[in-house]
């Protein structure tokens, strides 16, 4: 098929790419509408409009985070917290993947197992610390612990609903092709859940941060989440706000990894 | 000419040693919370010969596909009995895109091969012929999405020959195309079984196209599905999909299978 030549008036060919051109301009400006509320914030705060006491301004927060960054105090605490976020998120996904493929292939497993699993998830996650704290004690095991329960749980069901979506047809295949069960689950079911997969990793790398600040509030020595507790402790505001940016960019920055890998490992699903 | 080929027509040098032997089929599904028995095949009974290409048509819902499926190994019996007389469980196209989306064209293909262990070189040659033989070599690095429909279903033609079994079983393969597209492909399909020679059995809905592809066309009758003729197509091979529709003989039995289907009584 080929293309008549281009026959349109100056005018027509305007009016034509018109709403592309606004649509380029609305993309640009989404871009600086959340740098307004800064610039709203940081106006309020100059002008007394809010309390500096508990809003200092962003310029404030900003040398505050700078002169912690210099002094390298914050990233004792980022270490800290990733390496439990990490650990837990790890030892929380591996098992709810497997589970969510068993439980999501075999009808009796789903029909035997799957009101234990009920029954547990809607336990709040933080709710349970106190226990965790008394069993695993203090240390970064109980950080583990609660952060690999929450993990366990949101990957659990989006894997196991990843599975009962895959379409009839392609477990017909799998079988037609003389697929062994095992095969079924490892070419067939596991591909056929990676978009619900990768769902889960995303809401569960959210989940983690929520809880290992948390987590850290109470029981740590260390961490994003203990500067944070403990800057309010002391009153030190503008302190405590550079650990509540810190901690929202690191569970942002892990979210874009996770997109990354996404586009890497599930080409084949829109984005 | 057209005497020679008829004579070396598989179906009709070959019509003693069935691979395909179905008798008294009956197929019914169970409803448990209406508590409903759908009766959806009904004492079928039919044979196909070894190389022989036949057609199932019927309308939809007939159970031509559940006869398929019962075929495969997809689906149970309820009674009757089934015997494929075949060193090779039958190959089977489906309906709808059965390619899978996270694999490419070449690994779609590769599939069943992948499953048993075959090497690599070895898997890398088959697919290398089938590409070729379905006119997808362009294609082997392409990743479903970007495929249109026809395409797709060359992919599936090809996996399902891949690993060379004596029948292969297809429903309705290329029922969701365009006719052009269809024509194409039918007349692709026709090349491929003459190279083959698979004993085929082919499931439409649509009149012209079980005529076009078969030796015998097998027509059914509305749920629940049972036989209502056998017809014997009498074009020579090889076949051209579009020549042959200047033949009145095409037009007669056409008028003939729609007779068949369309006639309450079921004659």
């Amino acid at each position: 098929m080929s293309a008549a030549p281009v026959t349109l008036t100056e005018d027509e060919l305007r009016r034509l790419k018109a709403p592309a051109r606004r649509e380029r301009l609305f993309r640009i400006a989404s871009y600086f509408s959340p740098l307004l509320l800064l610039l709203l914030w940081e106006l309020s705060s100059q002008f007394n409009l809010i309390d500096r006491r508990f809003f200092p301004a962003p310029s404030a927060i900003a040398g505050t985070a700078w002169r912690m960054t210099v002094s390298l105090e914050l990233f004792q605490h980022i270490g800290a917290t990733l390496r439990r976020v990490g650990i837990g998120y790890v030892m929380g996904a591996v098992p709810g993947i497997v589970m969510g493929l068993i439980l999501g292939l075999s009808r009796p497993a789903r029909r035997v197992l799957g009101p234990i699993f009920a029954a547990l998830y809607p336990v709040p996650k933080i709710a349970i610390l106190p226990l965790i704290l008394l069993i695993f004690g203090v240390g970064d095991a109980s950080k583990f612990v609660v952060i690999a329960i929450g993990v366990f749980f949101l990957m659990f069901y989006n894997t196991m609903g990843g599975v009962m979506q895959t379409p009839q047809i392609y477990m017909d295949v799998a079988r037609n092709a003389g697929a062994t069960r095992f095969q079924t689950f490892r070419r067939i079911a596991f591909p056929a859940a990676l978009p619900s997969i990768f769902t889960g990793l995303k809401l569960a790398a959210g989940s983690s941060y929520i809880i290992i600040a948390a987590a850290e509030f109470l029981g740590a020595r260390s961490g994003v989440g203990f500067f944070i507790w403990a800057s309010w402790q002391t009153f030190a505001v503008s302190r405590m706000f550079v650990g509540i940016v810190v901690i929202s960019v690191m569970g942002y920055l892990t979210i874009l990894a996770l997109e990354a890998l996404e586009r890497r490992f599930v080409p084949w699903a829109k984005h | 000419m057209a005497t020679v080929q008829e004579a070396v027509r598989p179906a009709a040098m070959q019509q003693a040693q069935p691979a395909i032997e179905v008798s008294h089929l009956t197929k019914a599904f169970y409803d448990s919370e209406g508590d409903r028995v759908t009766l959806a095949v009904s004492d079928v009974s039919f044979s196909v010969a070894r190389g022989e290409f036949v057609c199932i048509v019927g309308p939809s819902g007939c159970g031509k596909t559940t006869v398929l499926r019962i075929l495969a190994g997809l689906e149970e019996k309820l009674s009757g009995t089934v015997k494929l007389h075949s060193a090779t469980p039958p190959a089977m196209v489906f309906q709808e895109a059965s390619v899978l989306p996270w694999l490419t064209v070449s690994e779609n293909i590769a599939f069943p091969l992948s499953l048993k262990g075959v090497s690599r070189a070895r898997q890398d040659a088959r697919v290398r012929d089938m590409l070729a033989l379905t006119g997808l070599a362009e294609f082997a690095t392409a990743r479903p999405h970007q495929l249109s429909g026809g395409m797709k279903q060359r992919v599936s033609v090809a996996r399902a020959l891949v690993d060379d079994r004596e029948i292969l079983l297809m429903d309705e393969p290329f029922g969701a195309l365009d006719e052009q597209t269809r024509l194409v492909l039918q007349q692709e399909l026709l090349r491929i079984w003459e190279t083959t020679g698979k004993t085929v059995v082919f499931i439409t809905h649509s009149v012209d196209e079980a005529l076009t592809l078969a030796d015998r066309v097998l027509v059914m009758s509305p749920r629940p599905g049972t036989l209502i003729s056998n017809l014997t197509v009498p074009f020579e091979r090889p076949r051209d999909v579009v020549e042959m529709r200047r033949d009145k003989r095409f037009w007669d039995m056409t008028y003939e299978v729609w007779r068949l289907l369309a006639s309450p009584a079921r004659a």
